[in-house]
């Protein structure tokens, strides 16, 4: 297991804090807290409704908590020295339909300071890598949904953020590109970035260097692959949200 | 700032029915009231009862067509056969209409007027004159700086206010204030790139005004294109000001009776000391007033641009307050 990295001192990595979110209807975390070391990739695995879009929001920056708090390398969300820093994919196709796929890149591309050759070269780059290289010059209302959740990826990726928060990244992506794009995942974290990638699919949690189930707000368990498996009879990690989920419930 | 403004330059250049809505739209409209408004030859149809030869003889020979009665008959009123009917009671003449239709009765006692004035010059007491246009202005003619005015804002505002709520809905605003822009930026970059189109809107009209529909203006277009142009500046700031309270495009349109249906009525077309209960007050907090002010000062009046700084600056004021506002809004989005 990877070791909480230190440098000069100073903590590395996302620590969330006692953080609890209520909206009007809904308790949608309570209490939580968690530790996402540098370097690693972390899973947020969990049934709809579990809080993981919720978490991640929080951790960007995007969502206010109403207590606790969540800190990027001993500094504390939301501050604008982060924001180049951090890589952000929501659930939701947050991209202009009526723009074509290379300038919705390029707008990005220019919020985070890329301009002029490099961007182009590095939009070229990642269209390349997600397979859109041909789609470019068309507008994002004619992509099918994979296309606008690949496009939606890469945006996330451009600027080459050293924390990479990604929300369901690969749903409606077909088997071959999903493997390219946790291989990829893999060496962005042995480049040292870290990632924290919430999916409900639990054959990707094998990709994670750790994961974290959610249940309702709240953490069921953390921990690697085998140190989970090693709680359940099955092997399956299924089973612990049936065994811990329904003490809870 | 110029990530954003060239972002919603391209989108509205993709977004072809947003492109035909705020550059054709007020021109095909402009026509229509160019032609509704105008002049349009009506030849009132007018019945007279026992009158002076010489009165009728001269109506005749005027713009009316004369019909000689023997009685006054309302019913070829009623069925709208006669526009009026003229005739003597006790040494009085007495013009009878249907009823108040302000262009039908100004073009018989125009003509009825006339033919007097025509047969007894003594009568001629009274005369109107206009230091600025014509009486043959035509109702186009003296309205056209407020639909200069008018839609200069409205378009804008509604292209405005609809993309602003579609970047919420669709989470492009959450994801992209996510980055190292500040607040101010994003608000600065929309009222760009918005006014970068509003130029290009402000110049289609003033030139399709002037050169196609041949509405005479007194001053020179530049500075009437300075105001519209920062009209439609405001109308930015309020369309995106006003979306944040919207949940969807369909609120946005809500809210044309609510903003803009008021400034048009206050927009000086109805002049505001005729406003009862000194509601006509309300317009010195209508931007809509000032803009309008100043285009009649400049068409009309022909005045030299230093005349209508004033307005300027209060129109500069208003983008400044509603800029303010727009960037507090944004917290709703991103606290820092």
């Amino acid at each position: 297991m990877i070791q909480l990295v230190k440098k000069r001192g100073i903590e590395m990595g996302i620590t969330i804090e006692n953080v609890a979110k209520k909206f009007p209807k809904v308790e949608a975390i309570k209490d939580l807290s968690l530790k996402v070391n540098s370097h690693e990739i972390m899973g947020l695995i969990g049934p709809s409704g579990s809080g993981k879009t919720t978490l991640i929001r929080i951790v960007t920056g995007a969502l206010h908590a109403d207590r606790g708090e969540v800190r990027i390398d001993d500094t504390k969300v939301p501050d604008m020295a982060l924001f180049p820093r951090l890589g952000f994919m929501p659930q939701s196709d947050a991209l202009y339909p009526d723009l074509t796929g290379y300038d919705n890149l390029l707008f990005f591309g220019r919020l985070f300071g890329l301009k002029g050759e490099r961007l182009k070269a590095r939009v070229e780059e990642m269209l390349g890598f997600i397979g859109l290289t041909e789609d470019g010059n068309r507008l994002v209302s004619r992509y099918s949904g994979g296309m606008k959740k690949r496009l939606s990826l890469i945006i996330a990726l451009l600027h080459d953020p050293e924390y990479l928060l990604l929300d369901e990244p690969t749903v409606g992506i077909d088997p071959v590109l999903r493997k390219k794009i946790w291989d990829h995942f893999r060496a962005l974290a042995e480049q040292g970035k870290t990632l924290v990638i919430s999916t409900h699919v639990m054959d990707e949690a094998e990709h994670c260097d750790r994961v974290a189930l959610l249940y309702r707000g709240g953490i069921l368990a953390a921990g690697t692959i085998p140190e989970l498996k090693a709680k359940t009879s099955s092997g399956q990690i299924e089973e612990l949200f049936f065994a811990l989920g329904g003490e809870a419930a | 700032m110029m990530a954003v403004a060239i972002r919603i330059f391209k989108q509205l250049l993709n977004d072809k029915r947003s492109l035909v809505l705020v550059m054709v739209v007020p021109l095909v409209v402009m026509t229509f009231l160019f032609f509704i408004f105008g002049d349009s030859g009506y030849i009132p149809k007018l019945g007279v009862v026992d009158i002076n030869p010489a009165i009728s003889a001269s109506l005749e020979a005027d713009t009316v067509e004369l019909t000689q009665l023997t009685s006054v008959d309302n019913s070829l009123l009623e069925d709208g056969t006669l526009d009026a009917i003229l005739y003597m009671d006790s040494g009085k003449l007495v013009i009878l209409m249907l009823e108040m239709d302000s262009t039908k009765v100004q073009l018989v006692t125009g003509a009825v007027s006339a033919a007097i004035k025509a047969v007894f010059p003594a009568a001629d007491m009274l005369q109107v004159d206009y230091i600025y246009g014509t009486e043959a202005e035509t109702t186009f003619e003296s309205l056209g700086h407020i639909l200069l005015g008018v839609f200069a804002f409205f378009f804008v505002f509604l292209i405005a206010g609809v993309s602003f709520v579609r970047e919420r809905t669709l989470g492009t605003m959450e994801r992209f204030l996510l980055s190292p822009i500040r607040r101010s930026s994003v608000v600065l970059g929309f009222l760009f790139g918005f006014g970068l189109f509003a130029v290009i809107q402000s110049v289609l009209m003033v030139v399709f005004v002037e050169y196609v529909l041949g509405l005479h203006f007194a001053s020179s277009i530049i500075p009437v294109l300075l105001i519209m142009v920062l009209f439609a500046f405001v109308a930015v700031a309020l369309g995106s000001l006003v979306s944040t309270f919207a949940e969807n495009e369909f609120q946005v349109a809500q809210f044309i009776p609510i903003i803009i249906v008021p400034q048009i009525l206050l927009s000086g077309m109805i002049p505001i000391d005729l406003i009862p209960l000194g509601l006509g007050n309300l317009a010195y907090v209508c931007p809509v007033y000032y803009a309008c002010d100043a285009l009649d000062a400049l068409m009309t009046r022909g005045v030299d641009i230093v005349q209508v700084l004033p307005q300027a600056a209060i129109l500069l004021g208003f983008v400044g307050l509603l800029f303010f506002g727009n960037t507090l809004l944004l917290k709703n989005f991103r606290t820092i």
